[in-house]
């Protein structure tokens, strides 16, 4: 039998569960409201934010405890309940806050809090989309291999740009020489690069075919195949390092928002009890 | 015409210099990757036709860059004389003049300096990793924040909670570190002193007490004005400490909430069971005005002093008899009654022709013989025939004996007898009294002004019923009549604190006030806090801190 997913993960058992802490917390919103309305210092609100504050710290102990190869549990169940409980604690969270913001401690850490989440749910976005995609994009290749692949595509067309006019012969060098794959994180993230040599490269070539004697213009067709096939691994490579960024980048945020939200929640729970 | 010999230097596989020897004869040299040119360099780093090598007018040979360039000392050149021992870079060949053999103009050796990289390296290299150096970000961005948040959120503010000369310092500053600690916005009336937490908040750790509520507001009153009763009904040490802090009712940082709780939770509390607090109490348990209300009680003044007040439950029907020393029949002054001036003078009385609203609450100005009653009742006051005619004044009876002594003191004991059986008795009770010099005088009046004493009443808030519709007053011939309205009649438009289909929520709050004796008018007007209790409670305060 197929395993299952972290999303199905024992017939959906954390979803279940989230979604009966939803719907208890939701319920004890709606019967306990305080006279001057909801608010996170009255018996409901210490409850709610006495929980949240758990889960808070429990959220943050699957990064420890995934990095334990000897553990209690599967790190499968452990990724199930932290997408799905994680859900219901932002929930509970914002009951928490009885919808009331402000410049101040309280508010950050809500607002580090919701980073966090959104960030979790990119990342898990990308690892329900991308692995997919990515294996598509890739086939039977590897990165290297297509690298292995465009480096013979410029062997090839140098040889032929060798013998055709200076104009050709540089812009297929300067593509050549010049075409990078992931400049910068910008590019990384998009999976596309302006102004790319490989790209330019096909388009001059396209523009240049006027000019050519009989014999070049045999030449020049073969070349062109040549940079398009070139251009369309250049593109594939691209995606592939996009895809990689797209699966890492959410951690960015994730992590550091976490601490953060850690210092923010601690500082929020002692200011509360000074200021009683 | 020259000859040119042109030394190649390759390198073999061992790394070795190979030189192999060409002589050239020719007009000038073309240096280029085109197959036609005199030395082919097949280079893609090299122009078709890169450059020309050849003699000029004086003799010299120069180079000179066609569409490529060339370089020297790595400046770029349009061209220059070849000297012996001149190097030139032509695209990724070094160009250099050897010393030429006698039969030779010019002998130069080419050597390709930069070879074209390995393809697949370079483009390797070229490829850069995804999201290269992310941990040392996360760990930088990590430190960062949390660095950045616990210096303003937890450092700061807690410097100026326990380091007495940072507090002294940031209290001279319009806002305090702990600013970002305040979980919402402060009432109105607290703003100007609220942006320095400590001007409440005055120890760490403990809830708001209420010596920094009592610090402003000293002239509170306590919720049950007897003192006595305060003290010994919430066995409290003084009539305001251990009865409940002043911030379980008064909410800050609710706003725009106000700061008074209105909802019947906090007086639940006690009067849902008052006689777990007083076993001596008399009141009844109370959850909610429909539920559970017990009857009103009116007060009734007995006695001239503010104290001599009476209560009775609107039900005790027998006694709710009000004995106010008056003779007024409601039902002759509404509608149209008869004037004084004969059968055509007709006049149209409502309401509030005699109860003249005053203020905001709508309270009600005392009635006067001399605003309300004389124009129409200025007869009763006049006495003999139309010639003779003699007026007392209205007010103290020995005026009127006086002025009857004086200006018809024949007719003293007609007068006299005609006031006491009409005059003055057309409207007042008349007690007989035997002595020669006052016969009888007229009853005192006790006139109820606060029939709910223990509630507040708001006649302002009310003002679009007719009165008549809460007064029955219409059909009463007597003045002992009582026609204030009873729970009942309330729970016709009001219903509890969760109201009925079309009634109005009403809560204790809407009826009564916390700190009554502000309101309770007569019973103690000293249940205030003097300058002793300030300090008693300054001392209990002091003690908790130490």
């Amino acid at each position: 039998m197929q395993r299952g997913n972290i999303f199905d993960y024992k017939n959906y058992r954390y979803f279940k569960i989230a979604v009966v802490v939803i719907l208890i917390a939701f319920a004890a919103y709606l019967i306990f409201e305080p006279a001057v309305g909801h608010y996170g210092g009255s018996v409901l609100g210490y409850g709610l934010g006495t929980v949240s504050a758990l889960m808070v710290l429990w959220m943050a102990w699957y990064g420890v405890r995934k990095r334990r190869y000897r553990s209690s549990g599967s790190t499968q169940s452990w990724l199930s309940a932290h997408i799905y409980l994680g859900t219901a604690m932002t929930v509970l969270v914002t009951l928490h806050s009885g919808f009331h913001y402000g410049f101040n401690i309280h508010t950050l850490a809500y607002g580090l809090l919701l980073v966090v989440v959104a960030s979790g749910f990119f990342g898990n976005y990308t690892y329900m989309i991308y692995p997919r995609q990515m294996s598509e994009n890739m086939g039977e290749d590897s990165l290297d291999s297509l690298l292995l692949r465009i480096a013979e595509a410029d062997k090839l067309a140098r040889q032929i740009a060798l013998v055709m006019p200076d104009a050709i012969n540089n812009t297929v060098s300067r593509a050549c020489r010049e075409t990078s794959i992931g400049l910068g994180l910008i590019d990384q993230l998009r999976g596309y690069q302006p102004n790319c040599p490989s790209a330019q490269a096909v388009d001059d070539l396209t523009a240049m075919a006027n000019s050519l004697t009989p014999d070049q213009r045999k030449l020049h067709r073969e070349l062109y195949t040549i940079m398009v096939r070139r251009l369309s691994l250049v593109k594939r490579a691209r995606q592939d390092l996009m895809y990689r960024a797209r699966l890492g980048i959410w951690l960015y945020l994730h992590v550091p928002f976490t601490i953060a939200l850690l210092v923010a929640m601690t500082a929020h729970i002692i200011a509360v009890f000074v200021y009683w | 015409m020259f000859n040119c010999l042109l030394i190649k230097i390759t390198y073999n596989s061992r790394g070795l210099p190979v030189r192999s020897y060409r002589t050239i004869a020719a007009h000038e040299l073309t240096l280029g990757r085109g197959a036609e040119c005199n030395v082919h360099l097949p280079d893609p780093r090299l122009s078709m036709h890169h450059a020309v090598i050849k003699q000029n007018d004086e003799g010299l040979f120069v180079v000179q860059a066609l569409n490529g360039e060339l370089e020297i000392d790595g400046a770029i050149v349009p061209g220059s004389v070849l000297t012996h021992g001149s190097k030139v870079m032509v695209g990724p060949y070094e160009l250099k003049v050897e010393p030429a053999p006698p039969d030779v103009n010019l002998a130069i050796s080419l050597v390709l300096a930069h070879r074209l990289p390995d393809d697949f390296q370079d483009l390797k290299a070229r490829t850069h990793q995804p999201l290269t150096g992310a941990s040392s970000f996360k760990r930088r961005l990590s430190l960062l924040l949390a660095v950045l948040i616990a210096l303003i959120a937890l450092a700061l503010p807690l410097a100026q909670n326990l380091i007495p000369s940072v507090h002294k310092a940031v209290a001279e500053l319009p806002i305090g570190f702990d600013r970002v600690w305040s979980p919402g916005r402060i009432s109105a009336s607290h703003m100007h002193f609220g942006s320095q937490c400590f001007n409440c908040h005055q120890v760490p750790l403990q809830k708001v007490s209420d010596k920094a509520c009592m610090t402003c507001h000293q002239d509170i009153g306590p919720h049950i004005a007897n003192p006595v009763l305060q003290k010994s009904a919430f066995n409290a040490k003084h009539r305001y400490i251990g009865t409940t802090r002043c911030a379980e009712c008064h909410e800050e940082h609710k706003a725009p909430h106000p700061l008074a709780k209105q909802d019947n939770g906090m007086c639940i509390k006690c009067h849902g069971n008052i006689k777990a607090i007083n076993t001596k109490s008399t009141l009844a348990n109370v959850h909610d005005f429909d539920r559970d209300h017990p009857e009103f009680k009116l007060t009734f003044k007995t006695g001239p002093k503010s104290t001599d007040i009476e209560r009775i439950l609107q039900s005790d029907k027998a006694r709710l008899v009000e004995k106010s020393g008056l003779k007024f029949p409601h039902y002759q002054h509404t509608g149209k009654v008869q004037g004084p001036n004969g059968i055509w003078d007709v006049r149209e009385l409502s309401c509030t022709n005699c109860h003249a609203p005053e203020g905001k609450e709508m309270r009600f100005k005392p009635l006067t013989f001399k605003n309300n009653c004389v124009s129409c009742h200025a007869k009763e006051l006049e006495l003999g025939p139309k010639e003779l005619k003699i007026t007392v004044p209205h007010g103290n009876e020995q005026n009127v004996f006086n002025a009857l002594k004086l200006y018809a003191p024949k007719q003293f004991s007609s007068y006299s007898d005609s006031l006491k059986k009409n005059g003055c008795a057309y409207c007042h009770e008349i007690i007989e009294n035997e002595s020669a010099a006052q016969p009888w005088r007229v009853a005192p009046l006790y006139i109820n002004q606060d029939w709910f004493s223990m509630a507040q009443f708001n006649h302002g808030a009310h003002r679009t019923q007719q009165c008549v519709s809460c007064h029955k007053v219409e059909e009463s011939e007597s003045s002992a009549d009582v026609a204030i309205p009873d729970r009942q009649s309330c729970l016709q438009c009001h219903s509890g604190s969760k109201p009925k289909h079309k009634r109005i929520a009403s809560n204790c709050m809407t009826c009564h006030n916390f700190h009554h004796s502000h309101f309770a008018e007569g019973l103690n007007p000293t249940a205030k806090l003097d300058n002793n209790d300030v300090e008693v409670l300054l001392s209990i305060a002091n003690k908790q801190n130490q």
